[in-house]
């Protein structure tokens, strides 16, 4: 064994109160083995790789257990060995390759200074670089040695990266979320790239992920966190195929797939504790949100099972339970007859730049180019794209944040491409926009009640406060939050309920149209579905139309009946969802459902 | 209008409450503060009669030292510790009135240029790049020659010269919040810009603000003193430290005391309100808090 993990427990002080942020965790990594590590934000992933590295947050400490690298306890070694060991023998590639990369030295200097740590003769270093560069497949190593890392794009900073870490021929690679900060066309190709290297070089590699889907690809053996507790480990196939914890079944039937039936996502409630929460939490941290659960759980932790060989679960018989039906999802495809409430008509939007002190332009920045789209009552429209392709863009058009250069925009019958006092308010009366993030969405200063009924507060005089009050208690229980949340502040909030008031707030005035840009990029998948589901809710309900902006196939074919797929600030595609899934057109649109791991383990993957 | 159990500002309030820069420096300027008010009362003698035969006699506890003078007398035979009392009167005037001028003043001119951007933003930044390009004693100096002697005048000439330390850094501040999507949300919630500006933009720059103006009224003292001591503040017959200051340089080896208490008296004020400025920005800024936060979580 590489890396031998037994009963590893991680505890810190919270709120005068020791916690064990991560409990009983075991697993062994073989040599040249893929080890997924699946789990949530918070469910303390990145704190195996942190208490290797030693850059755990202060007060976090081992306090049981032991991880066991080539017969040296890393819990305990002394900081010379564990220095040795570091950055040659262990080796990790980071989450944001831009920021792992000092943008004051070029991509020569980094490889330079790895190598010396590495005691390589500085007669060699240069070339050993570019073999090293070379081998993760980047055009031309000899240039980019000279080149900065803001020069460099997203991927490229990751392959210098991957580089270094393979190139002390490592024992074991820690890889923090190597992909998440990526566009999904580039995700796949850096996920390969990284298992290639590792196949190459005969490396044991801890694959940290929250995608159970990219962790089943990628590795060998899989095994799932929650709440710092390891709930299920076995061989990757089986983990995501037949996943026997509660949890895990949870989670897979949390994600939207890409083929075969849509039925409704099982969304559970509330969301992962945090470390203060766990204090309270004896027993089966899931138990509060497990749909399976008995009164018996929330008192015993239930000790790892055998179910297979090398499969184990930490569950009790009972938890085997049947979960939950889930029934299909009618996607109420709106007649192509019906008068459309938005036509977005040819639409440009252009940036000129400013001119520089000697009056030259900047060449024009074409962001939107010719677009063209309705939008019906009742119709959950999907806008696909990757970073740049100009997606949110047309949502700003869309809302009157942008002025369109070329085009039309005609919202009920009335034009309202320009923006004047008058378009405003007709705007403003119909459609409402719901931001990607959150936490920069709603201001900390101000209570959830007086947030979600903002739209009234506009209008000075003409709602009374109890009027504000009975609105802000109907829009918590349309949204699904509890009414106690009337006077928290948003920073006593979680992700997902942040992002329900966010969505309050748009409803508050009734719009008839909503645009979600981007709105469950930063949720994790159980939170996300719940937000998606809330959203068919909204429809169904309301019939209320949404222009829905999002960079995922497969949530786009979750909710939307239509989409179009934008590239380049274009057009590339439309048509109804089942359409385009079933034979799509254009290179970029096969590109992206190639770039996805399929539902399908067997499926080679990513495509050659 | 909804129940507020706990609200940020409160929490910050409580915060400030427990912070023992804030608590120690507010305990100072209350002191401070309670004996400019009853000056009349306490000071044992007239700050500006003058007794020719008692000049520049040393504070109690040394020997020549007469019981009438607790701190000792000038060159003119004035009582010391009076004139020091009196002196603070016109400290606490001038800080109090001329920070807050120039806090009004400066966190407009930072709104509307933060805010609207364009032509307007330039035209304020290139005015403070202007205006801090002069020394700022010089300024005043100059302003002052026009206007003439006088404490209100010194606060207008504050008001006019400092006005520029709040609207760069709040300005700036003002640029962060403004790019917040919270900003765009209430537009499009219907607010107008005022509306926009009061009810988001403000309480979002207030913290800083009161930080800012605490630390200014400690500069406001250092100026008036300044501008005391080369004579151009207040009229003759008022006492100053930093006139006290003047008139103790000429015999200052003969008697160090007289030069020794105003500059202490000085120290000690300018300290109390920077230190009430650090501990509220410790406790008022919500990034340095969550800083803190995260690192114990």
């Amino acid at each position: 064994m590489i890396l031998s993990v037994r009963g590893l427990t991680v505890s810190a002080p919270i709120d005068g109160q020791t916690v064990e942020i991560l409990r009983d965790i075991d697993f062994d990594i073989g040599a040249g083995r893929v080890l997924g590590l699946v789990g949530e934000s918070g469910a303390g992933k990145s704190m195996i790789g942190h208490i290797i590295a030693r850059t755990q947050p202060a007060g976090f400490a081992v306090s049981r257990g032991s991880l066991v690298y080539d017969g040296c306890d890393l819990a305990h070694a002394d900081a010379r060995t564990l220095r040795a060991l570091l950055g040659d023998r262990i080796t990790f590639i980071p989450q944001e390759p831009l920021s792992a990369l000092n943008p004051l030295r070029s991509i020569g200097v980094h490889c330079d200074e790895h190598l010396a740590r590495l005691d390589v003769p500085r007669s060699d270093r240069r070339r050993r670089s570019v073999a090293a560069l070379s081998k993760v497949r980047l055009a031309d190593p000899e240039r980019l040695l000279d080149r900065y890392p803001f020069e460099l794009s997203g991927g490229m900073s990751q392959r210098v990266l991957i580089a270094l870490a393979f190139a002390s021929n490592p024992a074991l690679v820690i890889a923090d979320e190597p992909t998440t900060a990526l566009d999904v066309s580039t995700q796949a190709t850096i996920a390969n790239l990284i298992r290639r290297m590792q196949r190459d070089h005969g490396t044991a590699l801890l694959f940290i992920t929250h995608d159970l889907r990219l962790a089943a690809h990628v590795a060998d053996d899989v095994m799932v966190l929650y709440a710092g507790e390891l709930v299920e480990r076995g061989p990757a196939r089986r983990v995501l195929e037949t996943p026997q914890h509660p949890y895990t079944r949870a989670l897979k039937a949390a994600i939207p797939s890409l083929r075969g039936p849509i039925r409704r996502l099982l969304a559970l409630p509330e969301h992962m504790p945090g470390p203060a929460q766990l204090a309270r939490l004896p027993g089966c941290r899931f138990a509060p949100r497990c749909p399976v659960r008995d009164a018996t759980c929330a008192g015993a932790i239930s000790a790892l099972r055998e179910i297979a060989p090398r499969h184990v679960v930490r569950a009790k018989q009972a938890c085997e339970a049947t979960m939950p039906e889930r029934p299909p999802v009618d996607r109420m495809t709106v007649s192509a007859a019906a008068a459309p409430l938005l036509t977005v008509h040819s639409v440009s939007k252009t940036y000129n730049g400013t001119r520089d002190w000697r009056g030259r332009l900047p060449p024009p920045v074409e962001a939107v180019k010719k677009v063209s789209l309705t939008l019906r009552p009742g119709e959950i429209l999907g806008v696909v794209g990757e970073s740049g392709s100009g997606k949110s863009t047309l949502a700003r058009l869309v809302m009157g944040l942008e002025t369109a250069t070329q085009g039309s925009i005609t919202l009920e019958g009335e034009d309202i491409t320009r923006t004047s006092a008058r378009t405003r308010s007709i705007r403003l009366a119909a459609m409402q926009l719901v931001f990607q993030d959150p936490q920069s969405a709603l201001n900390p200063r101000r209570s959830v009640g007086s947030i979600v009924t903002q739209g009234m507060e506009a209008q000075g005089s003409r709602f009374t406060p109890e009027q504000r009050l009975a609105r802000a208690r109907e829009l918590l229980a349309e949204t699904g939050l509890p009414p106690d949340l009337l006077a928290r502040y948003p920073s006593q909030l979680s992700g997902g309920q942040k992002q329900r008031v966010n969505i309050g707030r748009a409803l508050c005035i009734t719009p008839r149209i909503m645009i979600a840009d981007e709105i469950v990029s930063g949720l994790d998948v159980s939170v996300q579905a719940q937000i998606l589901n809330l959203l068919l809710d909204l429809r169904e309900r309301r019939g209320i139309a949404v222009l829905f902006v999002s960079h995922d196939l497969a949530v786009v074919r979750y909710i939307c009946s239509r989409l179009i797929v934008m590239w380049r600030g274009e057009v590339v595609e439309s048509g109804e969802i089942e359409a385009v899934f079933a034979s799509p057109q254009h290179p970029f649109t096969r590109e992206l459902l190639a770039a996805a791991p399929p539902d399908d383990l067997g499926a080679p993957w990513p495509r050659p | 209008m909804m129940p507020t159990p706990a609200t940020p500002l409160r929490q910050a309030a409580r915060r400030a409450a427990r912070d023992p820069a804030v608590v120690a420096g507010t305990i100072l300027l209350t002191l401070l503060a309670v004996v400019a008010l009853l000056a009349p009362w306490l000071a044992p003698n007239d700050p500006q009669a003058q007794d020719l035969l008692s000049t520049l006699l040393p504070p109690r506890w040394l020997s020549g030292s007469d019981a009438r003078f607790p701190l000792g007398t000038d060159t003119l035979g004035r009582c010391t510790l009076s004139r020091l009392i009196f002196g603070g009167r016109v400290a606490i005037h001038v800080a109090v009135l001329a920070a807050t001028g120039a806090m009004l003043l400066g966190t407009t001119l930072a709104l509307v240029a933060g805010y609207f951007g364009g032509i307007v933003d330039r035209l304020v930044s290139r005015c403070i790049d202007v205006w801090m390009s002069f020394p700022p004693v010089v300024l005043a100096m100059i302003l002052l020659v026009g206007l003439g002697a006088g404490v209100n005048k010194v606060v207008l000439a504050i008001v006019l010269i400092d006005w520029t330390r709040f609207t760069r850094v709040i300005r700036s501040e003002v640029l962060i919040v403004r790019r917040r999507d919270y900003i765009t949300a209430a537009r499009l919630a219907g607010a107008s810009h005022i509306q926009v500006l009061w009810r988001e933009v403000l309480p979002a720059i207030l913290p800083l603000t009161i930080t800012l103006l605490s630390i200014e009224m400690g500069i406001a003292v250092i100026v008036e003193a300044i501008l005391s001591f080369v004579g151009l503040s207040v009229e003759p017959d008022v006492a100053a430290w930093g006139v006290l200051i003047a008139d103790a340089r000429q015999t200052m080896h003969q008697s160090p005391w007289g030069i020794l208490f105003p500059v202490t008296a000085i120290f000690v004020t300018v300290l109390a309100f920077n230190l009430v400025g650090t501990g509220l920005r410790r406790s008022l800024d919500a990034r340095l808090v969550t800083a803190r936060v995260d690192a114990t979580a």
